[in-house]
């Protein structure tokens, strides 16, 4: 019976994402099917679809996509950037190193992906072709540096992540071989991406040295100017101290996620009216208005993915996917291999935070049973789906840098791949040595 | 046939405890027909979410806080009335006694689940991180963290504080950091959820005995034969004794061992009369209607042979 | 007039919810951390006003065509033809919608407790949860008004993921520079 459903389940919907219908529709209608084939009475779904989004923790989602439009609409991240591109120095690849850097930087206030690409590129690619850089090669490390933002916090998939997993009991097999496993939260989620960004930044630095020097892209010939720099950054002080307030807040545990956006909601409110003045009812009114329908549209999956991993978890189809994969190999490294490229595998097709929702009730099982934490595991799907953006043919990030720069996905994509490479080398090494993980979240004593 | 049995706490509590005991009774009374799976932590649904499916017939059993009850069927309010229990003696009395079967009684008209036991967890007692409290002046300048629960909130508001309603999801990370200096719970609960890492004074508050009844959809026991309902009947009698029975050995354990961690244990001064007091005469007056009128209190209270209140 | 109001339902709900509760959590963390106070009722309207957000939200999403759908294999059929295959593929969702609206429907008048009640509210759950058969119905409404759209008038409801992008463009036009 369990395999028969798990076909059932599976099969149709597959059929429904090939046929278009939307990745909601997909998990909603093969998981009424089965109710019925099971014969199980759907009316369950009604009480899942309130109480799968009614909770606190969520909430967080739509306080960080608003904070981040509104810092977009308030002028914040326009100067957060300026800062990092007056860092662009002789050195060699100098520009597009502040690339990168702007990508963090952006990172630390916004929690997406495709936002942080849109607003860096928005500003860096121009610039880069400015200084005569290769097109495709300015678009690429644009795209590859975009998935940072998620990959530093706050990050709207750690926020996923942190609620698919939160309900999810360790197996009593699994504690009993491993000891007890500490409990999710996405305060814990956000502290532990903080030491992987700057690792994936640094991977995508490095490889933007050689490409840089390959291709003969020296720095700008006036060297580094610190009256540019201080103005930026003085210019700059209420967007730099933005990352401060929301990060600031949540590591001193002065607030709790969907807190600290809030405040930073009200932060930017007061710096875009009082001190930037940039803020106006129209761009406050577009800001509600993105929130809304990004929102709704996550939180539908979120309620039928709940319907669809309650099937798994009755049926106990995570626990038969642990046993056939541990019968297969118990070596942990192995098991990291599959997940990894299992994950790029998925990114390239599906959308982020709808794959998290799907895959973490099948996938976190099996990480238990082999001994993975659940924090170190969460940080290494966000990184590895964080790739997911600038790869083919489904890259949110490639059709922002695409749509910017005018140049073919295929050749944006084509000019990616090396930083693509090094930053899977990257969470490679990021899944290997768990301590890079776990160790500031314990640090600050969580 | 293997029911599904929803069950909100996770492994380790006085809820999988029960539950375990059940199972067993359950599989013995009817000679291995019957059995059951234990979904910990939620993994069902709320508590709250598990009753309305068991109401329907979508769920078998569940096993959840009183409290989550309590809104289904309000008359079982009278046993989440602060001060209502002194000892596990009393919580024994009502439920097993006449008033837990009129209460099993107007739950299963008001909802239609049926309560079939009760597991035990003790009383909830006050943890902080600042210092030891013992008076209700001791807690006027602490945040303490509380369920979003009506009469736990008006009781500290009798007591003078405003307490901070928390998701329980947050609470480990709220008290470690600050946000809130305190919670309360029973000692199980403190234990397994190593509330002594960041929590180092506990008070012998006993405002809230907790009790969580395991409920059988009654869709699903009448669809039983008479011999198996009453196998059903007397495995969750069963476990009922078992659950008292374990909880006497565990907390004392328990209690030890916190000690040995570190935690200062005190009791309230005056034999906890002043906090008494205070949440008797503010807080009962304001559930007289829910929970039926003042006699169903009086009841109550006879049973366990404590003086009535006045009824005017 | 009315259409517009009509066209501008979702919208104008949720951004008054949004609004609102984060209003309401501004307030409650000022409250707590300045003045030592906590509302209690604050944390559960909260959550409620964001469920309803997040519904009629979904419905608004319909409206704008963003559901994300996996359209790689359609890459070298013509659009005209896609519209058409994704407009079968929206017959499931409807199905689904409407047995979904009858579901909650039954459920909030017919299974519900009638005895439940929103613990720091006080509001029976009932009209907590009558928001799922109400923007379900009007998700519905906007599937086959987006289909009516795309099939009968011919016009484009493109995703607003690429409606950014050109805002983008628009404000910078350095980046037009080689193709002017
Ligand atoms: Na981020
Ligand atoms: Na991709």
């Amino acid at each position: 019976m369990e395999t028969e459903i798990t076909t059932l389940l599976f099969g149709s919907f597959l059929l429904l994402l090939i046929i278009g219908a939307p990745i909601t529709v997909a998990l909603g209608v093969s998981s009424l099917v089965s109710f019925v084939v099971l014969g199980d009475n759907p009316i369950k779904f009604v009480q899942i679809a309130f109480t799968s989004v009614g909770s606190f923790p969520l909430m967080a989602l739509p306080a960080f996509i608003l904070a981040g439009a509104l810092m977009e609409a308030a002028g914040i991240s326009k100067r957060l950037i300026n800062v990092a591109e007056s860092f662009a120095g002789p050195f060699t690849g100098g520009i597009s190193a502040a690339t990168v850097m702007a990508c963090l930087f952006f990172g630390a206030i916004s929690g997406s992906g495709p936002a942080t690409t849109a607003a860096v590129g928005m500003l860096m690619i121009p610039a880069m072709i400015r200084r005569g850089y290769d097109k495709g090669y300015a678009s690429a490390v644009t795209a590859s540096s975009g998935g940072l933002g998620i990959v530093i916090p706050p990050s709207i998939p750690m926020v996923i992540f942190g609620i698919a997993a939160l309900g999810m009991v360790p197996p009593p097999e699994a504690v009993a071989e491993h000891g007890t496993f500490q409990s999710v939260s996405i305060s814990k989620l956000f502290i532990a991406g903080f030491v992987p960004a700057f690792l994936i930044a640094s991977s995508l630095l490095l490889m933007n040295f050689l490409l840089a020097r390959k291709r003969g892209y020296s720095g700008n010939a006036e060297g580094w100017s610190m009256q540019t720099i201080t103005t930026q950054l003085y210019k700059g002080f209420w967007s730099l101290m933005a990352p401060l307030v929301i990060l600031g807040g949540i590591y001193t545990g002065f607030f709790t996620p969907t807190e600290a956006a809030i405040v930073a909601i009200a932060y930017t409110l007061f710096v875009g009216v009082v001190i930037y003045r940039e803020l106006t009812w129209k761009s406050l009114f577009q800001s509600l208005e993105a929130t809304t329908w990004l929102t709704g549209r996550v939180l539908l999956i979120l309620f039928t993915a709940t319907v669809f991993g309650r099937l798994l978890v009755e049926n106990q189809i995570p626990a038969m996917i642990a046993e056939s994969m541990l019968d297969l190999t118990s070596n942990i490294y192995v098991i990291w291999a599959l997940i990894i490229f299992f994950l790029l595998f998925v990114g390239m097709f599906m959308e982020t935070l709808a794959t998290i929702l799907i895959l973490v009730p099948v996938m976190l099982p099996v990480a238990y049973s082999v001994g993975i934490d659940p924090i170190h595991f969460g940080v290494v799907m966000v990184c590895a789906l964080g790739i997911g953006f600038q790869t083919p043919p489904l890259g949110e990030n490639l059709f922002i840098a695409s749509g910017i720069s005018n140049i073919s996905i295929e050749e944006i994509s084509l000019r990616a791949l090396p930083f693509a490479a090094i930053n899977t080398i990257t969470i490679f090494i990021i899944a290997f040595v768990p301590e890079l993980s776990l160790w500031l979240p314990r640090l600050l004593g969580y | 046939k293997n029911f599904k049995i929803a069950v909100g706490d996770g492994a380790g509590g006085t809820q999988e405890a029960l539950g375990k005991a059940f199972v067993a009774a359950l599989v013995e009374n009817t000679g291995g027909a019957h059995t059951g799976t234990l979904f910990l932590n939620g993994q069902l649904g709320s508590e709250q979410d598990t009753v309305n499916d068991a109401a329907m017939g979508l769920l078998d059993f569940s096993i959840l806080a009183i409290n989550n009850v309590t809104p289904f069927s309000p008359s079982v309010g009278v046993l989440t009335l602060p001060y209502m229990m002194l000892s596990l003696e009393d919580a024994e009395t009502l439920t097993q006694g006449p008033i837990g079967q009129e209460l099993v009684e107007n739950t299963l008209r008001d909802s239609g689940v049926r309560i079939l036991g009760w597991a035990y967890s003790g009383f909830r007692v006050l943890t902080n991180s600042k210092k030891p409290v013992t008076t209700v002046a001791d807690l006027q300048d602490l945040v303490v963290r509380v369920p979003k629960n009506e009469i736990m909130i008006a009781t500290y508001k009798a007591w003078g504080v405003n307490p901070t309603p928390m998701a329980w999801s947050e609470t480990f990370a709220g008290l470690q950091t600050g946000v809130v200096d305190g919670q309360d719970n029973p000692y199980i609960t403190v234990y397994s959820m190593k509330f002594d890492e960041v929590q180092s004074h506990v008070t012998n508050l006993r405002y809230l005995f907790s009790i969580e009844p395991l409920i059988v959809s009654e869709a699903v026991f009448q669809g039983l034969s008479e011999e198996e309902q009453q196998a059903v009947l007397d495995a969750g009698q069963a476990a009922t004794e078992f659950s008292a029975q374990y909880l006497r050995e565990q907390e004392e354990q328990i209690k030890n061992v916190l000690v040995e961690r570190g935690m200062q244990i005190s009791d309230p001064a005056d034999g906890e009369q002043e906090f008494i007091d205070l949440a008797t005469s503010e807080v009962w007056p304001q559930f007289y209607d829910s929970i039926g009128g003042v006699e169903k209190l009086n009841e109550a209270l006879a049973a366990i042979g404590r003086d009535p209140v006045a009824t005017n | 007039m009315l259409a517009r109001i009509f066209n501008n339902l979702e919208s104008l709900i949720c951004r008054t919810l949004l609004s609102g509760f984060v209003l309401l959590l501004f307030v409650q963390i000022v409250a707590r951390e300045v003045f030592g106070y906590s509302f209690s009722w604050i944390e559960e309207l909260s959550v409620y006003m964001f469920v309803w957000f997040v519904f009629f939200g979904a419905s608004y999403a319909a409206l704008k065509g963003a559901h994300n759908r996996v359209t790689f294999q359609f890459r070298f059929l013509p659009r005209r033809h896609v519209k058409w295959i994704e407009a079968f593929a929206d017959l499931f969702w409807v199905a689904f919608n409407v047995t979904f609206i009858w579901l909650s429907y039954d459920f909030v008048f017919n299974k519900m407790n009638k005895f439940w009640k929103s613990q720091t509210l006080g509001i029976e759950m009932k009209w907590v949860y009558v928001v799922l058969p109400v923007a379900f119905t009007l998700m519905t409404i906007r599937i086959l008004q987006v289909n009516y759209i795309k099939l009968v008038r011919g016009d484009d409801v493109s995703d607003p993921d690429q409606i950014d992008l050109d805002a983008i463009q628009a404000e910078t036009p350095a980046t037009r520079v080689q193709e002017a």
